[in-house]
């Protein structure tokens, strides 16, 4: 074991009562750290089973709008279409929330999509094409997950730069501050036992010398 | 309250997006562009932010210094009408690799 302590440490009582302090103090801190870093990479996992597949399926399912779009570009005109994109309802209503996961603050949205019905959304059917409905509709959808996709990689982002920290901090605990810290105690302590041994030969020696005299 | 969503992208993300009932869209020709506007909108409060995956690599450092750490804004980065890049890693997967130490089946 590397016999590492804190240096310019003076071997009296008083630092030692002081270290022992610190080393309890960081040993409840550790453990402490430790739960955190638990309850953290738990909450990950959760997360995880939910950010699988949840890509693949945001693209595959914008491939399709695109798809449509650029058909009802075809059919129209471009100009065309963006004259009815513009004037489309306004359908997307988020409120971001946020809830707290161990000190940590991620965002929870809640979303409302109106699914509209073509009427509704507020382009006349004069001079557009079926594809434009299609595009609409899909695109409506790939909203709801695409929002949801940024919930959940947001909050792993979040999570992990925290369980990062945390197990840095952890470890630093673990495995320097607490040994040192134990290291600097025994120095102390054999120190202080040395020197009552010391004090103890002295005294004798003194007692032996004294009685010589006497004698 | 509720919050602001925009979409920052090339002309045709932008209008389909519109169609879907995002009412603000910006499109932009070029990174500079993108840039300056991403930095307005967040500046405005926007709390999601929709991109495309171009425009979020080229932009990935003003990205990362806007959004790391903290909630909000919310950057969304998704592929455009060229479909996904094809990353040879996503970042996504490495963070998790590096947080857990082991590579996790995705």
């Amino acid at each position: 074991m590397a016999q590492e302590m804190i240096e310019g440490i003076n071997p009296t009582r008083m630092e030692l009562l002081k270290l022992k302090q610190r080393e309890k103090l960081a040993v409840k801190g550790h453990s402490l750290l430790k739960e955190k870093r638990n309850a953290l990479i738990m909450e990950f996992f959760n997360i995880l089973d939910r950010v699988k597949g949840s890509r693949e399926k945001v693209a595959d399912n914008l491939k399709e709008a695109y798809d449509d779009l650029t058909a009802a570009q075809i059919a129209m005109g471009d100009l065309a279409v963006k004259k009815a994109a513009m004037s489309v309802k306004k359908s997307v209503d988020i409120d971001v929330d946020s809830r707290s996961v161990m000190g940590v603050v991620v965002p929870v949205m809640d979303y409302d999509i109106r699914k509209r019905t073509i009427v509704e959304r507020g382009y006349g059917f004069m001079d557009t094409s079926v594809k434009l409905d299609d595009a609409a509709s899909k695109f409506e959808e790939s909203m709801a997950l695409i929002i949801e996709l940024g919930e959940i990689e947001k909050t792993i982002t979040l999570l992990a730069v925290e369980i990062e920290s945390t197990k840095r901090r952890v470890n630093a605990l673990e495995h320097i501050i607490i040994p040192r810290l134990q290291n600097t105690v025994k120095y102390i302590e054999m120190r202080l036992e040395e020197m009552d041994r010391e004090n103890f030969v002295r005294l004798k020696m003194i007692k032996k010398t004294m009685s010589e005299g006497e004698a | 309250m509720t919050s602001k969503i925009a979409v920052i992208a090339d002309q045709d993300t932008v209008t389909g997006f519109m169609l879907g009932g995002i009412k603000e869209g910006y499109p932009v020709e070029n990174t500079e562009e993108a840039g300056a506007k991403l930095e307005d909108l967040v500046r405005e409060d926007y709390s999601v932010i929709i991109t495309t995956e171009k425009i979020g690599d080229e932009l990935r450092e003003k990205i990362v210094t806007l959004t790391s750490e903290r909630a909000l804004p919310m950057i969304i980065e998704i592929p455009d009408k060229t479909g996904s890049i094809e990353r040879e890693t996503d970042p996504l997967r490495e963070l998790i690799k590096r947080v857990i130490g082991v590579e996790m089946v995705k």
